[in-house]
């Protein structure tokens, strides 16, 4: 098992490696709205010396963290699986004796993540000595606290969007979906502002869905801002909706792959 | 003339096309209204923090979402299809015959696709620009009005030369096919008054990727921020970067031609 991961790992590498002026650009789409977010929340925090308790140094740290975590959680699965089910070359994946989301897609995704992340890295540096922000309740201790749940995080919204693509083998309209799961990630992910500036009903829904989990949760956990009991109750949140979503998405896989080999047929 | 009846058959033809996708439309549309009460509330969530942003009240932010709901309405009803037209065009070699036919070929790259349904989107656009300036309580000049109008145009205009450029590049690099979007992506920073933005950003939105000129230029001019000195300047400023982005375009298609022999 392992060694097909490995391969499937080389051969992603090597053919991503072909795009990587396109790189750039895609690391462009993912900057912009950070940077932007960026502006606003300092530029209203200078004005007044905080808000809520937040410097303009408290938001920069936010934002530059979460760019990174960010890169870690992220995927990219429906970029390129639901072509697969739609043009039917899904076909020739599913007599393998592995799965082809799992593995291949798994793989693909994790390819793409290395090599944007040599993009991102020196793109990150400029942007702090342009923010020079500074970075001191980020600790050691911190970062080792927060590594569990950023796989944590990665798995969980690999598996969530997984779901989605699913959606393709019975609908063309998978696009629209996608589109509007990004109101609730918006919501309560934590990507727009820090939770706490967030309506209070926004703030409590959020804990319990799983959006957070994969950018305000590790962010957080990064930056030393939550208490031993938050701590807990996200970390026992990234354990129940890792299962949740698990499960749901081997119905909604099992399910579709019949929808599918009906219309092959 | 010919150009009119040219336009026409256009429009007819791509109605007729777009008549197949009407419940995508209705999806669409849908989505965008969602969206629409995402960013109220985002915008809502930074006002309840700040009496002004950038020198800017609540008002005249809406109405800067609307100013840029307009200018996204122009480019994905025309900007964006066509962009897809002519990268596949270009990939298969259609663009041959598309050279080949006795018009502008400026004229063909810039209209063969429309999107007629995007055009909603306007309605949408217009009350956010009339509810914002109410809510500002400003009072709006017949002058400022005009200037208002023509700076959104002549903000378009000034876009779509830098898109011109941009694909025109396809002819020089045949592998670019990501040629738009440095111009897609920076988009979104028309949501909020160039003013609020670190010098560096401020530089590339207003020269580089002049989006701030097609949002927050024409609501200053709402405002009365400017005066007719600016507004001529700004106008001025368009047609020229139209006619350098056409030369470049006519180079890149010598070029074309070129290479294909």
């Amino acid at each position: 098992m392992l060694r097909i991961y490995q391969r499937m790992a080389q051969v992603n590498w090597a053919e991503q490696w072909q795009y990587r002026a396109n790189l750039f650009m895609y690391i462009l789409y993912g900057l912009v709205t950070p940077i932007v977010y960026i502006a606003v929340w300092t530029s209203i925090a200078n004005a007044q010396g905080s808000v809520s308790g937040l410097t303009a140094n408290d938001f920069i740290v936010y934002y530059m963290i979460m760019l990174l975590v960010d890169q870690v959680t992220g995927e990219t699965v429906i970029y390129n699986f639901v072509y697969k089910i739609q043009d039917g070359s899904l076909s020739s994946e599913v007599i393998l004796p592995v799965h082809p989301l799992l593995t291949r897609t798994l793989m693909n995704n994790l390819a793409f993540k290395v090599m944007t992340t040599f993009v991102l890295i020196p793109v990150w540096i400029l942007l702090s000595l342009l923010f020079q922000p500074t970075f001191a309740s980020v600790t050691l201790t911190n970062v080792l606290l927060a590594i569990p749940s950023l796989i944590f995080g990665f798995a969980i919204n690999f598996l969530l969007s997984s779901t989605i693509v699913c959606i393709a083998f019975w609908t063309t309209r998978v696009w629209a979906l996608y589109r509007l799961y990004g109101i609730p990630v918006a919501l309560f992910s934590g990507q727009f502002v820090p939770l706490q500036l967030m309506p209070k009903i926004i703030q409590t829904m959020s804990i319990y869905l799983p959006f957070q989990l994969f950018k305000y949760f590790p962010t957080q956990l990064i930056l030393g801002n939550l208490s031993t009991h938050d701590i807990i109750l996200g970390y026992s949140m990234d354990i129940v909706w890792l299962v949740v979503v698990y499960i749901v998405f081997r119905f909604a896989w099992r399910a579709g792959l019949k929808q599918y080999t009906a219309v092959g047929a | 003339m010919e150009t009119l009846k040219l336009i026409r058959s256009f429009i007819k033809v791509n109605v007729e096309m777009s008549l197949a996708y009407r419940s995508e439309a209705v999806i669409e549309f849908l989505l965008d209204i969602m969206w629409l009460g995402w960013e109220l509330l985002s915008l809502q969530i930074i006002f309840w923090n700040t009496q002004s942003l950038g020198g800017w009240n609540k008002g005249e932010l809406i109405a800067l979402m609307g100013v840029l709901t307009m200018v996204n309405t122009f480019m994905s009803a025309l900007i964006w299809p066509n962009t897809e037209f002519f990268n596949s065009a270009m990939h298969d070699g259609s663009l041959d015959y598309m050279l080949l036919q006795p018009v502008n070929s400026l004229f063909l790259v810039t209209f063969s696709r429309i999107s007629i349904w995007r055009i909603a989107d306007l309605i949408v656009a217009i009350i956010l620009i009339v509810t914002g300036v109410n809510l500002a309580g400003e009072i709006v000049t017949p002058y400022n009005m005009l200037t208002f109008l023509l700076l959104i145009i002549s903000g378009s205009v000034v876009l779509y030369s830098l898109w011109l450029v941009l694909i025109a590049f396809t002819f020089w690099f045949t592998k670019f096919d990501n040629n738009v979007t440095i111009l897609q992506a920076l988009t979104d920073t028309g949501r909020y008054p160039v003013t609020v933005y670190p010098w560096w950003l401020r530089i590339i939105v207003t020269f580089i990727v002049p989006i701030g000129l097609a949002t927050s230029i024409p609501v200053q001019a709402l405002r009365g921020d400017l005066n007719l000195q600016q507004v001529i300047i700004f106008l001025a400023v368009s047609i020229i970067t139209l006619l350098i982005s056409s030369q470049i375009w006519r180079l890149g298609i010598k070029r074309y031609s070129g290479a294909s022999s």
